[in-house]
């Protein structure tokens, strides 16, 4: 199945299998000679002159702001409750040219634009299933493919409203799209909480650049949110609805409330009634118009999804189906960003679209094609085996660093059920300076860049840049012990 | 506004009041027990504050033997956390409600009840010994004192404003009710003894630990009656600690929130006014003390309950407005 819609890559790696060493991570600071490259060259100089010993004292005034702020995000772990940690958070800036940031811009609009079409196309005719370009039991069989909502028209034909895909970037400096998240994706708080942080202990190195703003992503969200509204942008109530204050993601879902200027509601404080949904106020019964939805879809609407959900809404999804709500992102989006769809995004793109895609995939192994698998299993330890539908590191094999009894492990659960399961061909993630412990050392890490589609795609010019903070780790994700840094792009 | 984030912001102040209050009472009585005081024992020096903030029960569970020393009631109403309401708890129950509500309130708000709980989590670990106490809670005064300022200068004169008033003048009133029931019966058991050379330390502490020692003084040039510390911490409405200021506030608060049209509160705050408004010190005194705050009490809790129904848990039956 792979070699049909992959032109690069995994082919090639199936003929060579691994006598060579590993290839050499892409250094986003260091050119090959170990001189900084021209972008950098004017934070390096100022590093430099003012000697290194005060990014010490930095480091330390910018973890005790993120402290006292409480910037902080949940790791769960075996107890019932999680635990809540300061956001970690790495000094010294990534820079993006603007040149580089282009490229970015219009291959994330062009893949977020078909991924929609995409989504449309499966909740009503089925044209792409139909024309065999993506395997129907791939979708049939995919957990995030909801029966439920077909034929539902969402408002404008939008369904993923908002989206963070994950970009790495491979050993030659090539951007990579590593994951499209189109459910509930987060960490843009923390995008702009990086970028207030930073401002305010580094406000000299801002001088020697032309830095993009980011600290408008709400009032364009809100902007998105409002064009939703069935009942017109004027007076639209909108709310953020969250699963609570355990959620690992609740810092991000009040900020964005907050910054909005909208209610941050929990299921419970709304009720359904001839399809349309209301908040409990202190002055009775409030009717909603928008919700931006941070809880997943299993868990959104108890008649409709799983019924012991005590999280959600009963009746929001009959609600939505009457036209009377928005809700972003729209029920049933998870489908797109499945592991296993997404090796096929290249064909969604040209199928749609009728263009080249502008950001390629990472190689990807089906495991429900049997040469795939097999070549995968005799090669698992190079490889990073993924749950088609789990995010945040959760369920993921990380082939280089795993013992033999986790690769049986894994092998067992593949052949039980294969369309769970995909595998890649581990990538050495780029690499950037971080100041730790009074040295600057190197780490890998990848970029989130967050888009909004509401009246027009809109990419705000950053993103997310999560540091894998363990020497040599590949793994970013902040539940794994990833850190963050601060995401430039230059305007010119 | 979400009944949940009303309940939520007035929880948050109610705890904090809580925490300062029960702050308040444990740093008078280690302040007076630094010199000695003729034949009263430690455990007469420290049970009261049992009875005040309803910890006399759950005392011989956490201490079979019962006998009650410094140490085990500083400790208790301080930082254990099986006592729902020790200062620790209601910090934490504060922050929490502050967490849910933090986008209603100002940044300055949350950034300096944060940055408060997170000390006394850190300062909590350790045993609170007798000797640093005075310190904490006085360090415990100021930092409520800063989020109440904060929520003064920085908050809209709206409904959120309204509930965070409103919880803190609520416990307020709770509290003194609670202080001057306890104190008052231990030092004048009876009511013929009004006139009798009192105990001016004592009395003193009274009047401290609803921080209006100094006030009355000022107010009352002729020594420390019993009749009128009843007027100056019950009648008063210009001493911030008293019940009649504490209702009047309340009042203004309810009015920022607005009624709920055929709710209970205006009925339950009617009653609480009628049980103030008619009184006078010597009235009062006649009735008991201990029976009038009793009633008080009752009302307030009623309050409380009228509010839940009120704001706190919307109904499916009303008007489905806009």
């Amino acid at each position: 199945m792979l070699r049909q819609i992959q032109s690069n890559g995994a082919g090639q790696f199936q003929t060579s299998p691994g006598t060579q060493a590993p290839p050499m991570a892409y250094h986003e600071f260091y050119r090959d000679d170990f001189r900084p490259r021209e972008h950098y060259l004017p934070m390096w100089e100022h590093i430099q002159t003012t000697g290194q010993q005060i990014l010490g004292a930095k480091a330390r005034e910018a973890h005790l702001t993120l402290h006292t702020e409480g910037v902080t995000f949940t790791v769960y772990s075996n107890q019932d409750e999680g635990i809540e940690r300061v956001w970690p958070f790495d000094i010294l800036p990534r820079i993006i040219t603007a040149a580089e940031w282009d490229l970015l811009e219009a291959g994330l609009k062009q893949r977020i634009r078909a991924l929609n079409l995409f989504l449309k196309d499966l909740y009503h005719g089925q044209r792409i299933l139909k024309d065999g370009v993506v395997p129907p039991e791939l979708i049939y069989r995919g957990k995030d493919f909801r029966r439920e909502i077909m034929d539902i028209d969402p408002p404008h034909d939008i369904y993923t409203h908002i989206s963070g895909v994950d970009l790495i970037r491979d050993e030659a400096g090539r951007y990579l799209v590593l994951e499209d998240n189109l459910r509930t994706p987060s960490g843009v708080s923390y995008m702009i909480e990086n970028r207030i942080v930073e401002r305010r202990i580094l406000p000299e190195f801002f001088t020697r650049y032309r830095v993009r703003r980011v600290e408008h992503y709400p009032a364009l969200l809100l902007q998105a949110l409002r064009f939703l509204s069935p009942r017109g942008a004027e007076n639209a109530t909108i709310v953020v609805l969250t699963p609570g204050i355990f959620n690992s993601a609740y810092f991000e879902h009040t900020f964005l409330a907050k910054e909005m200027g909208v209610e941050l509601a929990e299921g419970r404080d709304m009720v359904c009634k001839n399809d349309k949904v209301y908040l409990k106020t202190t002055h009775g019964l409030r009717r909603v118009d928008v919700i931006y939805r941070r809880v997943d879809d299993d868990f959104l609407d108890p008649l409709v999804f799983r019924p012991e959900s005590a999280l959600g809404v009963a009746g929001v999804i009959d609600a939505w189906r009457a036209g009377n709500v928005a809700l972003v992102n729209a029920p049933g989006s998870g489908i797109a960003d499945d592991k296993a769809v997404y090796a096929y995004v290249p064909e969604i793109i040209r199928y749609y679209l009728g263009e080249s895609p502008i950001l390629q995939n990472v190689p990807t192994y089906q495991m429900t094609d049997p040469q795939d698998r097999a070549y995968v299993l005799d090669n698992m330890e190079r490889m990073v085996v993924k749950a088609v539908a789990e995010s945040g590191g959760y369920g993921m094999l990380m082939g280089p660093s795993s013992t033999t009894a986790q690769r049986a492990e894994f092998a067992k659960k593949i052949e039980e059920n294969p369309r769970n399961y995909i595998a890649q061909p581990v990538v050495q993630l780029s690499r950037h300076i971080c100041y730790l412990d009074g040295e600057l050392e190197s780490r890998h890490l990848d970029l989130r860049p967050f888009i909004i589609y509401g009246d027009g795609i809109e990419v705000v010019p950053g993103g997310l840049t999560r540091v894998a903070m363990t020497k040599g780790s590949l793994v970013v994700n902040s539940s794994q012990g990833g850190g963050s840094k601060d995401t430039w792009v230059l305007a010119d | 506004m979400l009944s949940r984030i009303g309940e939520s912001l007035y929880w948050m102040t109610r705890n904090l009041e809580r925490a300062d209050d029960t702050a308040r009472i444990l740093d008078i009585n280690v302040v007076y027990m630094l010199e000695a005081d003729e034949g009263a024992t430690e455990e007469m020096q420290w049970q009261p504050l049992l009875n005040i903030v309803g910890a006399d029960e759950l005392y011989p569970q956490r201490y079979p033997d019962k006998r009650v020393t410094v140490q085990r009631v500083i400790h208790l109403l301080t930082q254990e956390r099986d006592n729902p309401g020790s200062l620790y708890n209601s910090l934490r129950l504060a922050r929490e409600n502050a967490r849910v509500v933090r986008d209603r309130i100002s940044n300055e708000m949350w950034e300096a009840l944060n940055e408060f709980w997170l000390a006394v989590d850190k300062h909590l670990k350790t045993t609170l010994q007798p000797w640093r106490a005075a310190e904490f809670y006085s360090y415990v005064h100021r930092e409520v004192a800063t989020f109440f300022g904060l929520a003064q200068s920085t908050m809209m004169r709206g409904e959120a404003y309204g509930f965070t008033v409103l919880g803190s003048l609520q416990e307020r009133a709770d509290m003194t009710a609670r202080i001057l029931d306890v104190r008052y019966h231990l030092l004048l058991p009876d009511v013929s003894m009004v006139g009798s050379p009192l105990d001016y330390y004592q009395w003193g502490a009274l009047l401290k630990s609803l921080s209006g020692f100094e006030a009355y003084r000022r107010t009352y040039q002729s020594g420390i009656r019993p009749i009128d510390v009843v007027e100056f911490t019950v009648l008063n409405p210009d001493f911030p600690r008293s019940l009649a200021y504490c209702m009047d506030g309340m009042e203004k608060a309810l009015e920022r929130i607005g009624w709920v049209s055929q709710g209970s509160v205006p009925e339950a705050m009617e009653a609480l006014r009628g049980h103030l408004d008619g009184a006078t010190p010597q009235g009062v005194l006649d009735q008991g003390l201990h029976e009038y705050l009793d009633q008080f009490l009752a009302l307030l809790a009623a309050l409380g309950t009228a509010l839940q129904g009120d704001y706190f848990e919307a109904h499916l039956g009303d008007d489905l407005a806009g």
